[in-house]
């Protein structure tokens, strides 16, 4: 019995199982909390710094304020990026998981 | 006229695209859910469609336009929103399979008393998005017809709720899609034409520099209909209805119903509520005091990060994502559709405060995005413009409370009515005499609501969102300990916080310092936290689900496992 698959330690919701589920499960927020740390310190520190550094107000772009530039278009492309990253991790996070327990390959072996 | 056509051409296209929908609305399954086969741009570009409101077509410009650049922290948070979704909620929401939050709010406690305050909880932030949705309506076809308050609310009220009961999700999904393209070309074309047409941002020491928006080259004539308050920044002369007055520097007066005229330069008078500030001042984003303090900054901030995921109407539309990793795909490309639409209403917020100065006069600052084209490009150009940005503004009304009643209706008919198992035929008569049930009331408040601002009720709507469903959303999601005490202690304390801030900040008004003014206009930053440490506070007492490795299975399991067929990992299919 010591060489159940995991798929089945899984499926039948034992202590073993849940060794792997919790690793995934931590893997995964650890993904998200990277990403939402990475852009919350431009998202959170952005206000803070457009508060204590008065002196960007007199520079500008094209005639537009450096601050107004950076909040209406400087940011998305950003947002976006970070999305894009977590995505294509969480992806892969997600495979090697499969990988790891065997999905339906598995099955087909057993078989 | 071209406007009126405009927007009848919207309204029928989306009757159409309705009926369309009808003929693919099969099943009550299909009925909600669109069958679960859309495709990730499809679904994109819908939720996009459906979350561009009132508060981002003519809000967000008009808010900008009245307080300034402290206004464009709403567009980064609305969009930031859709980053906290994809990180955190959106792919384990769509493999544990729920339709709606009460439905999940269910499925994992084993709780149906949790629904059942889930279920009220979507329909008070549901009524409270509607109402500014209705008001926005009311409101437009007021400027471009001159017709009373309460048609345009009846005839948006009208459509969204037929195409609702009669065509479902999977009308609606296509629908939606269609109202984005349609919002942001109508926002888009505008502002780059305008922009071309004046050769850049004109009056830059307004916008920048140390001046007051003021009257142009030709003075400046202004038609009062009702008597209004305002405050003269600078001491000017002014004509009402041809008799000579004079205001000295920073005095208010009450100004009757009637003509009023500024000679060319005057710094415009400002509405009771504005406060005039000067170019410098007005394009700084976070500033001490007033409406741009650090303080509501982050608290809204929050509301808006958090608040996001809570939208009933918004969650609905990930169930049509096939899988998990389809559910990301869609959030990402959500964040770029927003992104794109939001480049734009701060175009009309700095070519507004130049142009239309007449509107800080009026207060009506919310219809800036309506009155620029026709201002800024006088002749048949503006009135092409302007019929084009009416159209994307009843686009915007329509998808946003089509959206809404879907998850309305959904929750009176399935949570509220009654659950025992009926015929599909039967459900689906409940779900269709609710969406009427559901626009009804909306439509009354929004009537007695004509005086109310459309951003207070969409900051309260995010605000207890962000206090009760985030938590829930989070918690339930990544914590197997969270316990129904937990959670529905949770859910009431943070929704009552959150409302009863509000409520106090409209009670007893302004005055009482500047953190404490923030955060009763903007309780987020209070209400959010006391929600988190409620639930995990009383969960911490109880026990956990017996079952919840099989929960946490169902919730994080990839697909391709094979564990579906032993009836684990997904609930519904």
């Amino acid at each position: 019995m010591s060489a159940r698959p995991p798929r089945d330690e899984l499926a039948e919701t034992t202590a073993v199982g849940e060794i792997y589920l919790r690793r995934l499960v931590r893997a995964q927020l650890g993904l998200s909390l990277t990403a939402l740390l990475s852009f919350g310190g431009v998202f959170a520190g952005l206000p803070l710094a457009l508060w204590l550094a008065p002196g960007v107000d007199d520079v500008q772009i094209l005639g537009v304020p450096l601050t107004l530039v950076v909040l209406c278009v400087a940011v998305f492309p950003v947002l976006i990026g970070v999305g894009r990253l977590y995505e294509r991790r969480a992806t892969a996070l997600d495979e090697a998981f499969r990988d790891l327990v065997g999905g339906d390959a598995a099955d087909d072996e057993d078989a | 006229m071209i406007a009126i056509a405009a927007v009848a051409s919207v309204a029928l296209a989306t009757i159409g695209l309705g009926a369309w929908g009808v003929r693919l609305a099969r099943t009550t399954s299909d009925l909600f859910v669109a069958s679960r086969a859309v495709t990730p741009w499809w679904n994109a570009a819908a939720i996009s469609g459906e979350y561009l409101s009132a508060a981002s077509f003519l809000g967000i410009a008009g808010l900008h336009m009245r307080i300034g650049a402290a206004a464009l922290w709403l567009p980064l948070g609305f969009t930031a929103g859709y980053l906290a979704l994809l990180l955190f909620v959106a792919a384990p929401l769509r493999r544990y399979g729920s339709y709606t939050i009460p439905d999940f709010a269910e499925a994992r406690l084993a709780s149906p008393r949790v629904r059942t305050l889930a279920a009220v909880v979507v329909l008070t932030i549901g009524a409270m998005y509607l109402v500014p949705q209705l008001k926005g309506a009311g409101l437009t076809l007021g400027e471009i017809t001159g017709a009373p308050y309460w048609l345009g609310i009846l005839i948006v009220g009208a459509i969204v709720a037929g195409n609702v009961g009669l065509g479902g999700m999977r009308g609606i999904t296509y629908v939606q899609a269609f109202q984005y393209w349609v919002k942001t070309f109508a926002i888009a074309l505008p502002a780059c034409l305008l922009l071309i047409h004046l050769g850049g941002l004109p009056e830059r020491a307004a916008l920048f520099g140390r001046e007051l928006p003021s009257a142009g080259p030709s003075g400046l004539v202004v038609e009062l209909d009702d008597a209004q308050r305002v405050q003269f920044p600078r001491a000017t002369s002014y004509t009402l209805d041809g008799r000579p007055q004079r205001a000295a520097a920073g005095e208010e007066r009450v100004l009757p119903a009637g003509r009023l005229q500024l000679p060319p330069g005057a710094a415009v008078p400002v509405a009771d509520g504005t406060t005039p500030k000067p170019g410098v001042e007005w394009a700084e984003p976070v500033s001490p005091g007033g409406d741009a303090s650090p303080v509501f900054v982050y608290s809204l901030l929050l509301a808006t990060f958090l608040g996001t995921m809570g939208l009933p109407h918004i969650l609905v539309r990930f169930y049509t994502n096939p899988d998990g990793p389809a559910a990301r795909r869609t959030t990402v490309r959500v964040l770029g559709l927003l992104g794109l639409f939001y480049l734009f209403p701060a175009v009309y917020g700095l070519l507004g405060r130049v142009l239309v100065p007449e509107l800080y006069v009026t207060g009506e600052t919310d219809v800036v995005v309506l009155r620029l084209p026709e201002v800024a490009w006088p002749g048949l150009p503006g009135e092409l413009l302007g019929a084009l940005v009416a159209a994307g503004a009843f686009a915007a009304f329509m998808s946003t409370a089509s959206g809404l009643l879907v998850s309305v209706s959904g929750t009176l008919s399935f949570d509220l009515w009654g659950r025992s198992d009926r015929s599909a035929v039967r459900r689906r008569r409940a779900f269709r005499v609710a969406a009427l049930a559901g626009m009804v009331v909306p439509a009354l408040l929004a009537l007695g609501a004509r005086r109310l601002d459309i951003s207070l009720l969409v900051g309260w709507a995010f605000a207890v969102a962000a206090s009760t469903f985030c938590p829930l959303l989070l918690l339930g999601i990544w914590w197997s300990r969270l316990t129904t005490a937990g959670a529905a202690t949770g859910m009431v304390a943070g929704g009552l916080t959150a409302s009863g801030c509000i409520l106090t900040g409209l009670l007893i008004g302004d005055g009482n310092g500047e953190v404490m003014e923030a955060l009763l206009a903007q309780p987020a930053a209070v209400s959010v936290p006391l929600a988190f440490a409620t639930m995990i506070g009383v969960s911490l007492r109880g026990r956990r689900r017996s079952d919840w490795r099989a929960q946490m299975l169902a919730l994080h399991g990839p697909e391709g496992l094979g564990l579906e067929e032993l009836g684990l990992g997904r609930r519904v299919t």
